[in-house]
């Protein structure tokens, strides 16, 4: 008999038949994180992203549209360009130099003449378009030139997904990160939507937000999420927030919604967040963070930071102390809500492969877990369905 | 094609810009609503009689798909039908219409997401002010960029409303006046002095480039306007797909290099065999109404698209061919209002 883990085998979790099908059923088939709006900031400059099983880049062509292409040499297959650059004309592959220009058009073939006595038809062999769009301040991209458009995609919960204008603010590049969890990406999701586990995992590094108001729901397989500020928080909000608004007054609270597949965002008051998450194998996962935050003067900052620092003084601290903590690199007695969740995972995680393992019923917090985990399943259904 | 005229009355007219333009509204007889649908940006073929003279023109709908039934004609000196419709038309009257037809259209999706950047000078304003109001009523995720040539602030058509939609649609419609010779007193400076040309184009771009990426240019205006507006965005690499174009008052390039023969036209008219003999420098259209026939047309000046043709034999030379794309000339496309013969028999076929 199949174990399960809630709605989903256990196996789904742990298997690489599972992480490949994943792999080709949904984050090949879906919009896909790219960066920020800002990584491409002009004609000529391009980033790539790993999407699933393909490797697409984004180039801005000279009338600041964004082009994007499956990053596969039309010769061999070579991939044309790395991680993120500029050019101006046009993409030439390293391997034997075909060039193409920025509408993915072969424009050159060395020794055309010699190497291929009867020419090579070049319009045959452009670079395979795909989809790209600009969401939130965010790039997106999707494998199918075609793909139904962002707003089908989000238009939805998009309404749900606070006032922030991502646009407008600026990163701060040192929150810029990124790090793997030895979990499946599924866990680092439940644990970014169980609603159950802040007010317990986080009880002493979340608790300016009060999760008993939370409301939550979903559109689709996109969830959305949003708390109000505690009341000790909330009494002297303005001056409590750390560093300026981002959003205007009366506009409180945090909002932490996630998209799917694996988009997550975590934005309130004063700071608008990013927690991106890549499968890389059944039990690990990559987490990219980047963070924007006001687009105010370091004197603003300066002001925000002092008015606060009477709340966030005595605030926090590690939810195991003293002989309760293995030693001082305890996880949990970090007082850092991210450190505490990656340890969640990956202790979780470790259990998945016992035999012994036996999931329990559900709390009511919980309820978006087993909700995400139906909503993997529908759309692999639904993409099968579609392919046969 | 549907060919047959329809008597719409005159319901509303306004005078625009002080009186060079009229705003014409009408009903639409009980029973042709539902025929008489339009997309943004498409026209009303037109027929006029004025002092026992028959006139056929081709005016733009001025409304988006929904709102009442407008045109808009700016008057023109010594135009026949706009100075009849500028001073004579009334409410009341009837005139003749087509079904709506055109190419230059936009048919907005409430799921598309898309970049319009509009390009228009003078009465080029009418189909893009449907346009850009079908994209702002039904087409809720994507934005619109009006670039607008006028050559002063008196001559503006639509200023008002135009500024009423920007008031209302911060965030989605954004509107910059490009004015040739502004008089200083008159009316807050506009975005730019000039004409919309390569560098206002540039400019226009790198101020608000595209967020969402479906990004689609239109551009109305005088031929020559049309044309370097074309020219400005395909210097760009803006992909020709992507542009989309529709001029008023004529063609963009009139080649009258080729002066036509005489020539004997076999026509195929609604099925039946005509034998018309076309004189040197006629055009075949009017060759066929010479000879008594009632093929369709309207504009007569190559844009409208309703006097296409196909020609099964020999060879004619057209002056322009706008309202036709490649493909069609390649399948044997003419319009009988721009064609005249290069060779002494020619054989036609009329939808
Ligand atoms: S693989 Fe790219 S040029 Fe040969
Ligand atoms: S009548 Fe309009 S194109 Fe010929
Ligand atoms: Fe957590």
């Amino acid at each position: 008999m199949t174990r399960m883990y809630h709605n989903l085998p256990v196996e789904a979790y742990t298997s690489q038949g599972w992480f490949d099908r994943e792999q080709r059923l949904i984050f090949s088939q879906t919009w896909r994180f790219a960066g920020l709006a800002e990584d491409v900031p002009e004609p000529g400059h391009y980033v790539s992203v790993q999407a699933g099983l393909n490797n697409i880049f984004i180039v801005m062509g000279r009338d600041h549209r964004l082009r994007a292409f499956h990053n596969i040499c039309r010769h061999r297959g070579t991939q044309l360009i790395r991680a993120v650059g500029k050019t101006q004309k046009a993409l030439t592959c390293p391997y034997h130099d075909w060039t193409y220009d920025l509408e993915g058009n072969l424009i050159s073939v060395p020794d055309e003449s010699t190497e291929y006595p009867n020419g090579v038809d070049k319009k045959c062999f452009g670079l395979k378009p795909a989809s790209v769009d600009v969401w939130r301040g965010m790039l997106f991209v999707h494998p199918d030139p075609d793909a139904p458009s962002l707003a089908a995609w989000f238009g939805d919960v998009d309404p749900h997904l606070g006032p922030h204008k991502a646009e407008e603010l600026v990163e701060y590049p040192e929150a810029r990160n990124a790090y793997e969890i030895k979990a499946n990406w599924k866990i680092v999701v439940e644990n970014y939507i169980d609603v159950y586990h802040l007010s317990h995992l986080h009880s002493k590094t979340l608790y300016m937000y009060d999760h008993g108001k939370a409301e939550y729901g979903w559109k689709g397989p996109h969830y959305h999420f949003w708390e109000p500020p505690s009341a000790e928080y909330s009494e002297n909000l303005e001056k409590n927030l750390p560093t300026p608004r981002v959003i205007p007054e009366p506009h409180v609270g945090a909002w932490v919604p996630m998209l799917f597949p694996g988009i997550g965002i975590g934005a309130g008051e004063d700071s608008w967040n990013l927690f991106i998450i890549t499968p890389l194998a059944p039990d690990l996962t990559r987490i990219e963070n980047r963070t924007k935050l006001a687009n105010a003067s370091q004197w603003e900052f300066q002001k925000q930071e002092w008015s606060s620092w009477g709340f966030w003084k005595g605030f926090g601290g590690a939810k195991y102390e003293g002989k309760d903590a293995m030693n001082e690199n305890d996880p949990m007695a970090s007082g850092d809500f991210t450190t505490e969740d990656i340890y969640a995972c990956e202790q979780q995680q470790k259990s998945l492969t016992s035999p012994y393992f036996e999931v329990g019923p559900p709390a009511n917090g919980e309820s978006p877990v087993t909700r995400h985990q139906q909503a993997v399943l529908d759309f692999m259904t639904a993409q099968e369905t579609a392919e046969n | 094609m549907n060919t047959e005229f329809h008597n719409l009355t005159v319901a509303e007219r306004r005078e625009e810009i002080g009186g060079d333009a009229t705003s014409l509204t009408f009903a639409i007889p009980a029973g042709l609503e539902t025929h008489f649908q339009w997309q943004a940006g498409q026209h009303l073929p037109l027929r006029f009689v004025v002092d026992g003279q028959e006139h056929r023109r081709c005016y733009t709908i001025s409304n988006p798909p929904g709102a009442p039934l407008r045109i808009t004609v700016k008057r023109v000196t010594g135009g026949v039908i706009s100075n009849y419709v500028a001073d004579r038309l009334a409410v009341g009257d009837t005139i003749e219409a087509q079904l709506p037809l055109g190419r230059f259209a936009l048919k907005p999706g409430n799921m598309k997401r898309r970049t319009h950047y509009f390009f228009g000078a003078g009465s080029g304003i009418t189909p893009l002010f449907s346009m850009i109001n079908a994209v702002l009523l039904s087409e809720p995720h994507s934005v619109a960029h009006l670039i607008y040539g006028n050559k002063n602030a008196k001559s503006i058509i639509f200023r008002e409303e135009l500024g009423a939609l920007s008031a209302a649609h911060p965030g989605r419609f954004t509107l910059r006046h490009v004015l040739s010779s502004p008089s200083v007193w008159t009316w807050s400076s506009p975005w730019r002095n000039g004409r919309v040309d390569a560098e206002t184009i540039a400019a226009a771009i790198t101020e608000t480039p595209p967020v969402a990426q479906d990004v689609q240019y239109w551009i109305c205006g005088p031929g020559e306007m049309n044309k370097s507006t074309r020219s400005a965005l395909l210097g760009l690499d803006v992909p020709d797909n992507r542009i989309h174009l529709e001029s008023f008052g004529g063609a963009a390039t009139i080649d009258t290099s080729v002066e036509g023969i005489a020539a004997t036209a076999f026509i195929t008219l609604n099925g039946a065999a005509h034998t018309v003999s076309v004189a040197s420098g006629q055009t075949i259209l009017e060759a066929m109404l010479a000879a008594g026939l009632m093929p369709n047309f309207s504009c007569q000046s190559g844009v409208c698209g309703s006097c296409k043709a196909n020609l099964k034999k020999g060879r004619v030379h057209m002056r322009a061919q706008m309202a036709l794309d490649d493909q069609e000339v390649a399948a044997g496309g003419i319009l009988t209002c721009q064609s005249v013969a290069e060779t002494d028999t020619i054989a036609i076929e009329l939808p």
